[in-house]
């Protein structure tokens, strides 16, 4: 399955502003084996409540809303508080239901595992 | 930036880009969004002063707080660590944006602090360092006397 074409797709990656955060995408790594497709996503400050992964027909979209504590006047500002948003084009195959994702020192991980008859699979030979 | 050849064969769908592109820059520039993560530009951090103590905020994703080390030296403060490729074992790989990088990153401060105050804790892939500044260095407030 050549999924490096069908995944990403660059026009998803187009930012918007909504309510003056800025938008930006967030980096991200995607990974694959038999069983299933595994994307992680670097999401600093976005808490588990701040956080919406959605799949809707093929397209699998994360948002998040980085969560920033500003204590006190600022004296130097490398980063501000943004809207993380990313699309992706599922491929076929995936197993809808089965999507999981875990969310862990502000890092995003989602499984998406293959519907069982895609999976690689070994066959006897039997000698005849 | 790299350029997708279908855009060059698509000469208009290649300005559009350009375009695209330009209106984009600003943003960039504005939100302070340093690119795809280098070892020169990570992490990024923010600094504030809350009157008593000041206040350091750091992008730190995927790191534990074994994986971050922070050191005080006179008024110095280093923050370095590593954050390892971990491609999970039997994958392979489709695309990967986010970085291993090994890191030092040292902050000298605007006015003194007080070494045995300093507390970091991490949450959510942000660490938030915070440092007690040294009493002569705090504010305070003089009273203004009326002259009769």
């Amino acid at each position: 399955m050549s999924t490096q074409n069908q995944i990403i797709n660059p026009k998803e990656r187009a930012r918007e502003s909504v309510a003056g955060r800025p938008v930006v995408a967030p980096a991200v790594d995607i990974y694959e084996n038999a069983e299933e497709i595994l994307l992680v996503a670097d999401l600093p400050g976005v808490t588990e409540e701040g956080l919406v992964v959605r799949l809707e027909k093929d397209q699998l979209s994360i948002e998040g809303r980085m969560d920033l504590p500003q204590p006190g006047t600022a004296l130097a500002t490398g980063f501000r508080a943004v809207d993380y948003r990313r699309e992706f084009v599922v491929p076929k195959g995936i197993d809808a239901d089965k999507i999981a994702a875990t969310l862990k020192l502000g890092v995003l991980r989602v499984k998406l595992p293959k519907v069982p008859a895609l999976k690689p699979r070994q066959i006897t030979v039997q000698a005849g | 930036m790299l350029t997708r050849w279908n855009d060059i064969d698509r000469t208009f769908a290649a300005l559009d880009e350009f375009r695209r592109r330009m209106d984009r820059l600003w943003d960039e520039v504005e939100t302070g969004y340093e690119g795809p993560v280098t070892a020169t530009a990570w992490p990024r951090s923010n600094l504030f002063d809350r009157g008593n103590e000041l206040v350091l905020q750091v992008e730190l994703p995927g790191l534990a707080e074994n994986d971050i080390k922070l050191t005080l030296n006179q008024e110095v403060l280093t923050l370095s660590g590593e954050r390892r490729r971990d491609v999970p074992e039997g994958y392979s790989v489709h695309r990967q944006e986010r970085g291993a990088v090994r890191f030092s990153r040292s902050y000298q401060f605007p006015c003194k602090i007080d070494p045995e105050r300093v507390t970091a804790t991490t949450k959510n892939g942000l660490l938030t360092v915070t440092l007690a500044k040294t009493p002569e260095s705090q504010p305070r407030s003089i009273t203004v006397k009326a002259q009769s």
